[in-house]
Order: C-alpha cells, then sequence, then structure tokens
C-alpha cells in the first residue's frame, strides 16, 4: 500500500508535461502488450487452420487419386468409386474443405491428360462442385464471379455458357476476360462470336490467351474471320490479323489489302506483315500500289523488309 | 523372381506424385518419391535407382541440377525423363545437353508415360 500511496503521490507532484509522458509510456506499453498478445494469437490461429488444410489436402487427394484408380472398364461407376463421392460431397458443403478439393482437382488438370483428365471433370460434376459454381456465378462480388468462371472453364463445363456469356461484356475487365476465355475455351472459334459486337478493347495479353485457348484444339473449324477484319474496334482487326496469319487465311486477302489504307498506323503495319507472310513477292506490288495510304518511310522499311 | 525396377520420381506435386506412384507401383515399379530436388539427389545417392522421373522446376535444385549431378559428379548413365510445362522447351534442350534421355511436356497422361519408361528400360537393357 506504501508504495501505491507513494507512486500516486510522486505523479501528483510531478510537473504537468512529466504527468502527460508518463500516461502516453503506459498507454504504449499496454498496447504493445495488447499487440504482441493478438499477434500471437492470430499466429496460432493460421498455424492451426494450415495445418487443418494440409490434413484436408492428404486426406482429399487420396481419395482422389484413389477415385482415378478404382474404376473399373465399363462405363458405370465401381461401388468404391460410389463411396469416394459421397465422401468428398460431404466435404463440398464445407467452403474450406471444398477450397482443398478444388485446388487439389485444379493441379491435377494441369499436370494430367487424356483419358485421366476426363475423369476429373467427371469427378468435379458428380461430387457437385460444378452447380456450386454455377450458383456463384450469381454472386455479386466480382471476384468471386471471376473465380466460379475459371472453375467452369478449367472442368469444361459447357453446361454453364448460357450463365457465363451474360458477362462476356462485363464492367469488371477480370470478369469480362475470363468469361471471353471461357467461350474461346470451350466453344473455339464458335465461342469467339463476341468479337462480332465487341466495343470495349482486348489487350494484347488477351488476345495471347484467346490465341492459347483456340490452339487446344488440333483439328480447328475456322469461321469467317472477315467481319472482324472490318471491325470499328481496332483490337478486333488486330486479332482477327493474328488469326488470319496462324490459320494461313488466304481467303481474306481482299480485307488485308484494305486494311492498308486504315487510319491505324499499327493495323497497316499488321496488314502488311501477314500479307507478306501469306503472299510473299506479291506483297511487295500490293505495296507499291497502296504506297499512297502509308508514309514513305513506312513504305521503305516495309519494302527493305522484302 | 524378377527384380522390381527402382524409380526416383522427383515431383513438387504432391497430388501428382501420388497419382504417378499409384500408377506406377500397379505396373509394378518401386516408386522413391522426393518434393524437391535435394530430396531427389539424396535419394539417388542413397537407393541407386534404375530410373529418374524429374520435373525441371523444383525447389532448392532443379530438374536440371539434378540431372547435372547425376551425370557429372556421381558419373552415372540412369535414365532420366523431365517433365517440363508449355514453354520451357530452352530448359528441355539443357536438360538434353546435360544428359537427358526423354521429355515430357505437362500436362501428360501418365498411360503414355508408362509406355515410354517400359520403351527406355527395354532399350537401356539392350544397350547394357
Amino acid at each position: 500500500m506504501h508504495i501505491y500511496d507513494y507512486i500516486v503521490g510522486a505523479f501528483q507532484e510531478a510537473p504537468f508535461l512529466i504527468q502527460i509522458s508518463l500516461v502516453v509510456v503506459v498507454a504504449m506499453i499496454i498496447t504493445i502488450v495488447i499487440l504482441i498478445i493478438g499477434l500471437r494469437a492470430t499466429r496460432s490461429l493460421l498455424k492451426i487452420k494450415d495445418k487443418e488444410i494440409a490434413n484436408y489436402k492428404t486426406q482429399y487427394e487420396a481419395l482422389i487419386v484413389d477415385f482415378l484408380y478404382s474404376g473399373d472398364d465399363s462405363d458405370e461407376m465401381s461401388k468404391s468409386q460410389r463411396s469416394i463421392i459421397i465422401k468428398l460431397k460431404s466435404g463440398v458443403r464445407i467452403p474450406s474443405r471444398q477450397k482443398s478439393i478444388i485446388t487439389i482437382l485444379s493441379s491435377l488438370m494441369d499436370e494430367v491428360s487424356g483419358e485421366m483428365s476426363d475423369d476429373i471433370k467427371s469427378l468435379y460434376r458428380k461430387t457437385g462442385l460444378a452447380g456450386h459454381a454455377r450458383h456463384r456465378l450469381k454472386s455479386k462480388k466480382w471476384h468471386i464471379v471471376t473465380k466460379a468462371i475459371w472453375e467452369l472453364r478449367q472442368f469444361g463445363v459447357y453446361e454453364g455458357q448460357e450463365e457465363v456469356s451474360k458477362f462476356i461484356t462485363h464492367h469488371k475487365r477480370e470478369v469480362r476476360k475470363e468469361a471471353q476465355l471461357y467461350t474461346v475455351d470451350l466453344f473455339k472459334f464458335e465461342g469467339l462470336s463476341f468479337l462480332d459486337d465487341l466495343e470495349l478493347p482486348l489487350s494484347e495479353w488477351h488476345q495471347l490467351q484467346l490465341l492459347e485457348a483456340l490452339m487446344t484444339e488440333g483439328n480447328p473449324k475456322i469461321c469467317d474471320i472477315k467481319p472482324w477484319l472490318r471491325s470499328p474496334n481496332v483490337s478486333v482487326i488486330l486479332f482477327a490479323i493474328k488469326l488470319a496469319k496462324i490459320y494461313n487465311q488466304f481467303e481474306v486477302k481482299e480485307e488485308l489489302i484494305s486494311l492498308l489504307a486504315h487510319p491505324n498506323k499499327e493495323v497497316r503495319s499488321a496488314a502488311i506483315s501477314v500479307l507478306n507472310d501469306l503472299f510473299g513477292y506479291e506483297t511487295e506490288e500490293l505495296l507499291q500500289l497502296s504506297k499512297d495510304a502509308f508514309s514513305y518511310e513506312e513504305v521503305h522499311v516495309r519494302t527493305a523488309e522484302l | 523372381m524378377m527384380k522390381r525396377h527402382k524409380i526416383v520420381l522427383a515431383e513438387d506435386n504432391s497430388t501428382l506424385s501420388l497419382l504417378l506412384k499409384y500408377k506406377l507401383e500397379k505396373e509394378g515399379y518401386e516408386l522413391l518419391i522426393a518434393a524437391d530436388g535435394k530430396q531427389a539427389i539424396d535419394l539417388v545417392e542413397s537407393y541407386n535407382p534404375d530410373l529418374i522421373l524429374t520435373d525441371i522446376m523444383m525447389p532448392y535444385f532443379s530438374g536440371l541440377e539434378v540431372i547435372s549431378h547425376v551425370r557429372n559428379k556421381l558419373k552415372k548413365k540412369t535414365p532420366i525423363v523431365v517433365f517440363s510445362s508449355a514453354g520451357q522447351e530452352d530448359m528441355v534442350l539443357k536438360a538434353f545437353s546435360l544428359g537427358a534421355s526423354d521429355f515430357m511436356t505437362k500436362p501428360f497422361s501418365p498411360n503414355e508415360l508408362v509406355i515410354r519408361i517400359k520403351r527406355l528400360f527395354s532399350e537401356f537393357k539392350t544397350i547394357g
């Protein structure tokens, strides 16, 4: 009691500035102690969560691999596969477990192909994950919608086309990009129909992603790209020029020639490059004929390239 | 009784490792799994496997370093199959110049891998 009285007395007798300093110091010590305790608690919680995720991963990894190898030669699912699906379905209802299952399936999709990737896609549907992803398309949060579209694309869920197509012109770039990739990855050239009336620009990176999605098909059914070469959207024209080059579209010669007079320099340059690739020496003649449309420097450089 | 071929699989994707372990053990091989390049080198040194399957991109030591260690330091002729991803063509060329025997681009079919392994063993047997 003496010590307490002494401290209180000393504090009251101290100058005002010292009193304020002491209060600040004590408040800071209390704050630091609270922060340390909070930090330790958060770390412990994160550790527990990480451990839990690792446990789920081990548990579901084994179940999924077991599913993939426990089928017989018939199209019907084996008894053991059916029991695995029941177990996975119960996990899918819990968000953290659902996340683990999706992570495992998508990491496998990146690594294996052939029959096994078809089995993974079928497992994704049978566990109800496809339905969950389609349900998440109704979310108001753009990142949840983007992730759901990505999942539907990754696992080839064609039934989501109608719902996903609503996002093709979404105001948020990420959502729109993912929706466009979904349609092209799953429906190839047919999925490119959104280019017909696309007003928003396609970035260079996105164009490359679309081309990559198209190229996964060995024998593509190429549609008519002429309307895109006449598009008012410069990025659509540039993308169509890339298609003409990659898929050797000799039949779009007239459209490519008309692009030599396009007001955009990048379009003109790309048109010359693809004409040169497709028609070789003929391009020199074409360039001579349409040189009025270019600057002297452009014609000179391009002719020298030929 | 026929000797079971020992295979070291160096792959940092645990799900793929487990999947290949199932597949290859079903085919009668003995699988030793390494989650990174360092573990792979340890396994190769301790168990002297008949075949090495290695991913290119791995923690600690890359697949290229594993090949280099096996060929230059351990002076072993063990066949090595490299797993690469799209866009890693330069790495594959480097792997071949270091002494890799074959490569597979991800995503790949586990059935195709089995065929390649069988072919490598039969070639190795003929040469050996």
